[in-house]
């Protein structure tokens, strides 16, 4: 990672400030059904206001750059960063350019670090638009434009595939309908092109898989899709909804490369939905449990970079609930025989899933 | 997944449609900006575009552009940015008109309105409105704003002459604006 100061380029000149840098007042008189997890300021977002150049104030004046750059390496490929010196800062504090490869890693960094505490201060990350080329402009509308295109595909063909199939759960139709998900996001997340194809020809080494575990799968992608969401620290409005789906692709990612290892745990994996899908109320406490467990694991997570590792820990505990409750017992297999009168395909759950958690924002 | 999807692809739509029903009821300015706002925000996801379409909120949208309410105007705008990325949205904006509201909106005192402007005219970008998109007034008011002290709306304005019209076009507008000389004066958007 360099950090030279391109004289050409137009994007690395004195720093101004701008208003959109400004942490916007949150807005407190939303109705209860429109409320947010998060405060937020009434504001539209748009693909202007994105961009995979982020501006860091806040960084405490201690000479912890190195950490900086590496925390947010952790979102993805940092191409560029320099302090911004003439940027008016606070006392003791620093402000820092950091230009990511994509605008997705851009994204997934400020989620997670704006309003993080960092070595005793308090990061406000934004993105920083103004430092784009023309060219940089032109690619991210280019990039934005050909994936709502792909979108739009994506789900005109849904709409075909549901009406004239009825499928069942063979591990083909899982494979499909994965690598179907996952090459709707495959634009946006090229970076994690690599793992999914791997994802994929690994989810079809297990054709045989048998429908039980089908379901399981299904059904943990469910739980987690519900739980995830409602337990991250959102971003910004617009970045939740890519969270979402960048934490669909990375729980599908987990849960193929975890489906071969954790084989024998499968069959009683059936108990995770329980925590997740329709019995919230009821288990509040251990999802007290959970979260906790979660929010310690973030640190562990963040170190190797995605949310995976969050996933992988997670596994062995919902056994566990299902040994508590009797009743929870039966439960789980009021689900099971249902999901087997639907006999559904995994891959619009975790669509629907997603819906209504973002509908929660 | 039909179980599913007749469960909760509804309750996201009457989620968006009680939004849109708020805003047409309530009479307070605050909560119909809060709501245009939520509105314009939902547009960024491709997952509602059909039933925002659906709720006719691409009308919605073109109809706050006209509104003297800034606020309205600026989440409409940003609303339009958003939902114009869609083909099919790009298509119903067309109908009702939209590049002449939309070019309204070009010298707008807001920055960010006029950014969503710009960019949502590029997205309305089809082989049939590329003549419409091209006019000299449209054009005219791109090469002012590719000399301005913004570097986001220079930025977008460049995007826009170098993919949006011929170098040709771009001398014949720049011709007639020495004509009549009229670049300096004219208000740019404050940020």
């Amino acid at each position: 990672m360099a950090a030279p100061v391109n004289k050409r380029s137009d994007c690395w000149r004195t720093p101004e400030v701008h208003k959109h840098h400004e942490q916007q007042r949150v807005c407190i008189s939303r109705p209860k059904y429109r409320e947010g997890r998060k405060a937020k300021a009434v504001k539209v977002y748009t693909i202007n206001l994105e961009s995979r150049y982020l501006m860091v104030q806040g960084v405490p004046a201690i000479g912890v750059m190195t950490e900086l750059i590496q925390l947010c390496a952790l979102y993805g490929v940092v191409e560029e960063y320099r302090p911004l010196d003439e940027y008016p800062a606070e006392e003791f504090t620093e402000v820092y350019l950091v230009k990511f490869q994509k605008l997705t890693s851009a994204r997934a960094a400020k989620r997670n670090m704006d309003e993080k505490s960092f070595y005793g201060g308090v990061l406000h990350v934004c993105y920083v638009p103004e430092y784009e080329t023309v060219e940089d402009t032109r690619l991210k509308l280019q990039d934005r434009r050909s994936y709502i295109a792909r979108a739009a595909r994506n789900r005109a063909k849904e709409r075909e595939h549901t009406e004239t199939t009825q499928e069942s759960p063979t591990s083909l139709d899982a494979a499909t309908s994965l690598s179907k998900i996952l090459t709707r996001h495959e634009g946006t997340f090229k970076k994690e092109n690599t793992r999914e194809v791997l994802n994929v020809s690994h989810h079809s080494e297990f054709p045989p898989l048998p429908l039980p575990p089908q379901e399981h799968y299904s059904f943990r992608q469910k739980s987690y899709r519900r739980i995830v969401p409602t337990e991250d620290k959102m971003g910004t409005l617009h970045n939740a909804f890519s969270h979402l789906e960048q934490e669909q692709v990375e729980s599908l990612g987990a849960n193929a490369t975890t489906s071969g290892r954790d084989r024998d745990t499968e069959g009683r994996l059936g108990s995770t939905p329980v925590s997740g899908v329709q019995f919230l109320p009821r288990i509040a406490r251990l999802e007290n449990r959970k979260r906790k467990m979660e929010q310690s694991e973030e640190l562990a997570a963040s170190s190797s970079g995605k949310n995976e590792p969050l996933i992988g820990p997670k596994l062995p505990e919902p056994p566990k609930l299902d040994m508590e409750d009797e009743s929870l017992n039966t439960t789980v297999s009021h689900i099971r025989s249902t999901m087997k009168q639907v006999g559904s395909v995994p891959d619009l759950k975790p669509v629907e899933k997603k819906a209504k958690a973002r509908r929660r924002i | 997944m039909r179980k599913n999807e007749s469960a909760e692809a509804p309750e996201r739509f009457a989620y968006l449609q009680s939004l849109v029903t708020e805003f047409q009821d309530t009479d307070s300015e605050e909560a119909k900006e809060q709501v245009l706002a939520n509105l314009a925000n939902f547009a960024y996801d491709p997952k509602n575009m059909e039933y925002l379409r659906e709720l006719q909120v691409p009308d919605l949208f073109l109809d706050m552009l006209t509104e003297d309410n800034e606020n309205f105007v600026e989440f409409g705008m940003g609303g339009l940015c958003n939902l114009s990325m869609d083909p099919e949205c790009r298509d119903i904006i067309l109908q009702s008109d939209g590049i002449s509201l939309v070019t309204s909106c070009l010298s707008n005192r807001r920055e960010e309105t006029v950014l969503s402007a710009i960019t949502t005219l590029m997205n309305l970008a089809t082989p049939t409105t590329r003549s419409q998109l091209s006019e000299p007034g449209i054009l005219q008011c791109m090469l002012r704003f590719s000399l301005a002290q913004s570097p986001r709306l220079r930025n977008l304005a460049a995007v826009f002459l170098q993919d949006c019209c011929s170098e040709e076009q771009v001398r014949q507008a720049q011709q007639q604006m020495q004509g009549h000389q009229t670049a300096i004066g004219i208000p740019l958007p404050k940020e």
